[in-house]
């Protein structure tokens, strides 16, 4: 799996049109058949993911998310608990995974699979 | 050797910067910056506290916002690790009553008792925390401790052997050479 990291506008998804695939093969469902999961950071507002969802995700072929913290810590706690689950959700899945990060639309490799 | 270890919010930065500091010194001793207010705190503290039980670390508490107690205790020898920036900062630059100190002054302060600190010990390891990548900021204290931590952390950055940021649990050297 590639797991593909950056801030807002940072080139993410013009970097997953890149390896080869289209709008229709990318899904913001863990569930979907689509080989790309979407805006991850969106799917844990849902809480975070059941053992069968996070190797869901890890099977899948790229998985995309957006980095929340780098920021300032924010008032609201649910805001705080979920920026954390974001960060740990990634640094899960990037354990088996190829890391790239997008800086200013730069794929930048930081890890191997 | 002296490593500044920066990261986002649940980068993994406080696990790497652990894993760093055992590597390099069986002797360590570890720079607490919460302080206990409020359950979540409680909780990150407890959380933290057990990722390090087994490590074998002695614990001074500098949860003030100065690093005297810490200073106190430095005995030229093995690890010392400073976990982490962000929080020393706020406790010295906001105060209960919801004033707020000088932020060039306090940050001066801290940036030399930050390297006094390490000159203590033979090594350190220093967390750090990237904040300033965020639009915009409403009010003038945020703003302080953010610009304050970014000089904080560009100047650890120039004194110090080694700047690593973590990514995802991912170490990305900037500065340096960590091997």
């Amino acid at each position: 799996m590639i797991l593909v990291l950056g801030g807002i506008a940072s080139g993410k998804r013009t970097y997953v049109a890149s390896l080869g695939y289209d709008e229709s093969q990318m899904s913001g469902s863990v569930g979907s058949d689509a080989p790309v999961l979407c805006d991850l950071q969106d799917v844990l507002r849902g809480g975070p993911l059941s053992h069968e969802e996070l190797e869901a995700a890890a099977r899948k072929d790229v998985v995309v998310c957006c980095e929340v913290g780098q920021g300032v810590v924010p008032l609201d706690p649910q805001e705080r608990a979920w920026r954390e689950l974001v960060g740990r959700t990634c640094a899960q899945l990037a354990r088996h995974a190829r890391v790239v990060r997008m800086v200013c639309g730069i794929p930048v490799v930081i890890k191997e699979a | 050797m002296r490593v500044l270890v920066i990261g986002g919010a649940g980068s993994g930065k406080s696990a790497f910067a652990e894993k760093l500091a055992c590597g390099l010194s069986e002797s360590r001793t570890y720079v607490a910056t919460m302080a206990r207010k409020g359950r979540e705190a409680r909780e990150r503290i407890e959380r933290h506290r057990q990722q390090r039980a087994h490590l074998g670390f002695r614990t001074v508490e500098c949860a003030d916002g100065s690093l005297e107690a810490g200073l106190r205790a430095a005995d030229k020898t093995g690890v010392v690790l400073l976990d982490d920036l962000g929080n020393l900062l706020a406790n010295a630059l906001f105060s209960l009553d919801g004033s707020m100190a000088k932020p060039q002054a306090v940050q001066d302060c801290l940036l030399r008792e930050v390297v006094a600190l390490c000159s203590g010990y033979s090594h350190a390891v220093v967390v750090g925390n990237l904040v300033g990548s965020e639009g915009l900021l409403a009010d003038e204290y945020t703003l302080a401790w953010v610009r304050s931590m970014g000089a904080l952390c560009c100047g650890l950055a120039q004194e110090f052997d080694a700047v690593v940021e973590v990514v995802a649990g991912v170490p990305c050297v900037v500065k340096g050479d960590i091997a």
